[in-house]
């Protein structure tokens, strides 16, 4: 079940801060959010970072996933240093490697499931064939293989998550980001999405960083990171996440 | 590739009427007004397009059909000297003052002498023979349908022209005049009504090709001499073009014309311009969303720029249906209207470019799509 493992204790850490910082300056007001943060996030697993909100982590993981410049310090993500490169050269590097879940499902009204997840392959140079291929895989590895016809405005709130997590799951990143992915969720459709993310991380050897101050989801969680201030107070592993893990409907 | 454009376009259709109608009735304004601009101005070149001459020989600097003056009657050997010239035949254009039988008071005439011969050059297109052949008779003239209250005269009758007696013996139609009233009637008719005795010669030679498609090199080739007297002469497209254009401008209706073109143009772009910028923003998160997951903000702009292009032609094609139907309607009661291809054309490219120019201004509002705003 876990093909990763075994090679991601040999390499380095997939994701890397080092003594990073960043304040916000609101008028007269200079808001340090972090503060020489040091931190590695290891490939295949699912770490969670929780906290209380106005903690950092948010900005934790902008900073982590490239969306935000850090003030001072470096974060390296698979070998590049995200400091270096130019926004389009960031944007290339998302494009490449990595995959987004946000709290808001941000689905474009328009389109059906399966073209949601379509569209951003479309973009990575896939062919058609390809992208529709890996469009209806990730589909109904998220369990939606009968719902891919549906528009957002016909699929529940958690189908709609797990149209967002398909659609970042096709591109088949390395790096998966997830910010408060279960909030607007209740205890069922939040179990299944957390679920999903486990199993992503453990089958497909995927970074996955997921950011959220749900406290259902610490024991589903390989790894989890307690901020506080700024600041990691602490940094749990635990097992017992992988035992518990259910079996995804589809 | 999914068509996020037009999918989008076609689902929240509501979201993007205002500015389909807003592109749509800017062009039916614009279209419109070209048209019936072109329809009453159209009028001033009714002499030239009316005719199957191909070029026109007539006073140098002449600007309007209306405001030639003679030239000598000897430049006509010059003209057929030419082997391109199959035939040549005067026209003689006289201002008159008409008092009719009828309380009408003096009205001003536009008075055409003509060739009344079968073969007659001079509104070929406009009137039919038989109507033609009645002016044979001296003191003859042809009328216009639509001026027939205005002179205050019917067929039969008589009315004076500069105080010469002429009878009316036939109406035409087609021959509106703009500023006067077309009378016709034939070359020696029109020499008897002249009263400058400095005019002696024709105010137009007109000249029929053998080949009509080398009208131009033939005008430019038979200007120039100076032997006979002071003349120039003309393609009959340009001579047309010409009056049009003098008519345009000097009357300030093309000023006009330019001017509502800018507002119909600021006004429509102002109004699609906020409602695609409103689209955007109903969707920045999901543009800030595949922002995030890599698609780079050009792709974001072409959708935009897409949308805009799409209300520009749905728009296009709603003016263009109303402005046929209204323009039929035009025609049907006898409103001047016409549209040429160039004025069409014109109203495409104004209407594309309205379109477009929201669409940058739509595109602008993308800024506002960056993916760190979805982190809260």
């Amino acid at each position: 079940m876990h093909p990763a493992t075994a090679s991601q204790q040999i390499s380095g850490p997939a994701l890397f801060a080092e003594g990073i910082s960043k304040a916000f300056v609101s008028g007269q007001q200079r808001t340090q959010v972090l503060d020489g943060l040091t931190l590695g996030i290891e490939a295949g697993e699912l770490t969670l970072i929780s906290g209380p909100s106005g903690c950092g982590k948010s900005t934790l993981l902008a900073i982590l996933s490239g969306l935000q410049k850090v003030d001072s310090g470096r974060v390296h993500a698979l070998g590049s240093e995200l400091g270096q490169l130019d926004p389009r050269a960031l944007e290339r590097f998302r494009l490449q490697h990595t995959g987004f879940v946000f709290q808001g499902f941000n689905l474009f009204p328009a389109l059906s499931a399966f073209e949601q997840v379509e569209l951003p392959l479309n973009h990575m140079g896939l062919s058609r064939d390809e992208a529709r291929r890996r469009a209806r895989v990730s589909l109904e590895e998220v369990g939606l293989a009968h719902r891919m016809r549906l528009r957002p405005s016909e699929l529940s709130g958690g189908e709609k998550q797990r149209v967002a997590i398909a659609r970042a799951l096709a591109k088949e990143p390395e790096l998966l980001f997830a910010d408060e992915p279960t909030s607007a969720l209740d205890a069922a459709n939040g179990q299944m999405i957390i679920d999903i993310l486990h199993r992503i991380a453990h089958a497909h050897g995927t970074t996955v960083l997921c950011v959220s101050h749900d406290p259902r989801l610490v024991v589903h969680a390989d790894r989890v990171l307690a901020m506080e201030d700024g600041r990691i107070l602490s940094d749990r592993r635990t097992h017992a996440a992988v035992t518990q893990s259910k079996e995804i409907p589809s | 590739m999914v068509a996020l454009a037009r999918k989008t376009l076609i689902y929240e259709w509501r979201r993007f009427l205002p500015a389909m109608l807003a592109v749509g009735f800017a062009g039916l304004l614009q279209l419109l007004q070209i048209a019936l601009v072109l329809g009453i101005f159209g009028s001033t070149s009714l002499y030239i397009t009316g005719s199957s001459a191909d070029v026109w020989v007539g006073y140098p600097g002449t600007q309007s059909v209306g405001s030639g003056r003679t030239i000598s009657a000897d430049v006509e050997s010059r003209v057929l000297m030419d082997p391109a010239v199959q035939r040549v035949e005067p026209y003689i254009w006289v201002d008159g003052d008409w008092r009719g039988v009828g309380e009408t008071g003096g009205v001003s005439v536009f008075v055409s002498g003509i060739d009344p011969g079968a073969n007659g050059l001079m509104f070929s297109k406009a009137l039919p023979p038989s109507l033609r052949a009645r002016l044979v008779e001296p003191d003859a003239v042809v009328v216009d349908r639509s001026a027939l209250d205005q002179l205050g005269v019917d067929i039969g009758q008589t009315a004076t022209i500069n105080g010469h007696p002429v009878r009316v013996v036939g109406i035409s139609s087609g021959l509106r005049a703009l500023g006067g009233v077309n009378v016709l009637c034939s070359l020696d008719t029109a020499r008897r009504l002249n009263d400058d005795p400095a005019d002696n010669g024709p105010t137009y030679l007109v000249a029929k090709l053998r080949d009509p498609s080398k009208a131009g090199a033939v005008a430019a080739r038979l200007r120039g001499a100076t032997a006979f007297g002071p003349y120039t002469t003309w393609s009959a497209d340009d001579f047309a073009r010409l009056s049009v254009l003098y008519w345009l401008f000097d009357t300030g209706a093309g000023a006009g014309v330019l001017f509502l073109a800018g507002i119909v143009f600021l006004v429509g772009a102002a109004i699609t311009s906020q409602t695609l910028i409103a689209a955007v923003n109903g969707s920045v998160r999901e543009y800030a969303t595949l922002n995030a997951l890599g698609v780079g903000v050009a792709a974001l702009r072409r959708v935009v720029l897409e949308q805009a292009f799409w209300v520009g032609a749905l728009g296009l094609l709603g003016a263009s249906v109303l402005g046929l139907l209204l323009l039929m309607l035009a025609r049907s009661q006898d409103v001047p209207v016409v549209l040429n291809v160039p004025a069409a054309l014109a109203c495409i490219v104004l209407v594309m470019g309205l379109a477009a120019v929201s669409g940058l201004a739509a595109m602008r509002s993308l800024r506002r799509a960056d993916p760190a705003t979805l982190l809260r």
